[in-house]
């Protein structure tokens, strides 16, 4: 009894803020009052301030970017990753666990060591600003973990799989792209969710290596849009463009917590 | 760590299959392994390796790096910023091992055999799914100076503009995103440990909190690991709170080592002693790492 008295005190001080972005991003943006700004308006204007956001700060495009990296970028990184782990676990690569060390360290490179190389090399390369580069970045950087953990995944599926494939005369790629490919569905899936919200949520690759409104990521723009926040943009209309962009994290995270979990724990080795 | 990543079933498949067809597999192999492979060396290591050379130079971006050696790093040495800088960073590091991961702990703890536990842990799962520029938006309003916090309280408090409370405001920000996280990955740990020795004590006349410190803590050791290195890591990088609630300021008092780094660079326009913070962050979260996984290992 104690423990669930705790936990619902505990729920209740975590749910005051969430409570206040819902309410004061449903507000008329004329209404806001600091002082007041427990009690609800009465009034639905979520979508109207999300409106004046997209207007605003032109997040329309950004959110298309955004959805755009957040998708391909994960997509191809699993893909990618997992063509390594087959050659390594599969077909056997010489020097296997060298070649896997190589990309998996990859992993240990903190971003702040990418920064200037990547923004000056952009710059050279007309890569500075574009949504290619963008791209390109994001699966760079989701590729060791991918290649992490499909490595580890393809280590438990028994070798006569391959063996019997081969018999029947297919290819080492029909059979990396019929076979294993589906066969680490779940594990695929886990390392796309989680890259998919890495990308969705990324700020410093959008401020160091994009400039205008189509290209920036949506969190990089929403971080200018906060700065105008005291420049005269209304909370509520603040609150809604961050309510909304939040909303495809927030659903998949609740949906899929538990791959979510795991994906985590296998990532942190 | 070392099951996972040694080479061990690799060599084993290898044997099992016999070494006749190895070469020509292993020559095919080697496109499969190459564009994870180029992309990592193009995209992650060529820049990690520009980096720490452009730490031994003066470089504005435009003009080519000239080298001066140690300069930059000496100069760190004498920078009141940087000292700033580490002060705020070893706050975030020992916050967030006392916080987020703390209460994290005591939520799954509370919460992961009781009917139900799913939903008393909801309102903390919530905040979990924002990113740090979305944390920023819902707590600049209630934290500013005219904000929802003094408005209701009727107080005063400048929360983000002396240092160091800017920084504790910020790490209970932190706080309210992170603990949901944890207590994900701690509920995992709960329900995965061994049924047996948990009973066996609770035959025994083990309950509460002996049943707690002497059976079921000493069971969760591996994925407390886990939770308290990813949160090492994590709170050593802190970049996105900070440079969106306060970008470091005023006067820089609520900077970490990775905003020092961005402002250096970007702001200041000093690519070569911005390399050098990034350097620093860089073997401080190396040097952390190591010496933990040592202590976890051993």
């Amino acid at each position: 009894m104690i423990r669930r008295a705790v936990l619902v005190l505990l729920g209740l001080v975590w749910l005051g803020p969430t409570y206040l972005l819902v309410v004061n991003a449903a507000r008329p943006a004329a209404d806001y009052d600091p002082a007041r700004a427990w009690a609800p308006s009465g009034e639905f204007a979520l979508f109207r301030n999300f409106a004046r956001a997209l207007e605003g700060a032109r997040l329309a495009d950004s959110l298309a970017s955004t959805a755009l990296y957040g998708v391909v970028s994960p997509l191809l990184a699993v893909v990618i990753g997992a063509l390594a782990g087959y050659a390594i676990v599969v077909l056997r690569l010489r020097h296997g666990f060298r070649w896997f060390l190589l990309i998996f360290g990859g992993t240990v490179v903190p971003s702040q060591m990418l920064l200037v190389p990547l923004f000056v090399g952009y710059s050279d390369a007309g890569l500075y600003d574009s949504r290619f580069g963008m791209v390109l970045v994001y699966t760079g950087i989701s590729v060791p973990l991918a290649a992490f953990v499909l490595r580890n995944f393809y280590t438990g599926v028994a070798f006569s799989i391959f063996e019997a494939a081969r018999m029947d005369g297919a290819s080492t790629f029909r059979i990396f792209w019929r076979i294993y490919l589906p066969l680490s569905l779940s594990a695929l899936a886990a390392v796309f969710i989680l890259e998919f919200t890495f990308v969705w949520n990324d700020l410093i690759f959008g401020l160091a290596l994009t400039r205008t409104e189509t290209v920036r990521p949506v969190m990089t723009a929403l971080a200018g849009l906060m700065t105008d926040v005291y420049a005269g943009t209304p909370v509520p209309v603040g609150l809604a463009a961050g309510l909304v962009v939040s909303l495809p994290t927030v659903v998949l995270f609740l949906a899929t917590q538990r791959l979510f979990a795991r994906g985590l724990s296998l990532g942190s080795v | 760590m070392s099951a996972v990543l040694s080479d061990r079933s690799d060599r084993a498949a290898g044997r099992r299959a016999g070494s006749a067809r190895r070469p020509l597999l292993g020559r095919f192999a080697h496109g499969y392994v190459a564009p994870a492979a180029l992309l990592v060396a193009g995209l992650l290591y060529a820049p990690f390796l520009w980096t720490a050379y452009l730490s031994l130079t003066r470089y504005d971006g435009l003009e080519s790096p000239e080298w001066v050696g140690l300069r930059n790093f000496a100069r760190l040495l004498g920078d009141p910023a940087l000292l700033t800088s580490v002060r705020n960073t070893l706050i975030w590091v020992a916050g967030t091992m006392l916080l987020p991961v703390g209460v994290g702990l005591l939520v799954a703890v509370l919460s992961y055999d009781i009917r139900g536990g799913a939903w008393f842990r909801l309102p903390f799962m919530l905040p979990y799914a924002l990113s740090g520029a979305g944390l920023a938006v819902v707590w600049s309003p209630i934290l500013s100076h005219d904000g929802i916090a003094n408005r209701l309280l009727g107080v005063d408090t400048a929360f983000l503009q002396v240092a160091p409370h800017n920084t504790l405001a910020m790490l209970l920000v932190w706080t309210w995103q992170q603990v949901g996280v944890n207590t994900l990955l701690f509920v995992v740990g709960l329900q995965s440990i061994p049924k047996e020795p948990v009973e066996a004590a609770r035959i025994d006349g083990a309950s509460g909190w002996r049943l707690f410190r002497h059976v079921i803590w000493p069971l969760m050791a591996p994925l407390t690991a886990v939770v308290v290195g990813l949160a090492l890591v994590a709170s050593l990088k802190t970049f996105d709170i900070v440079w969106v609630m306060t970008q470091g300021g005023p006067g820089r008092n609520s900077e970490t080592l990775a905003v020092t780094m961005y402002r250096d660079t970007f702001v200041a326009s000093e690519y070569g002693y911005g390399s050098a913070v990034a350097v620093l962050l860089t073997v401080v979260t190396g040097l952390a790492s190591y010496l933990y996984l040592r202590r976890q290992v051993r």
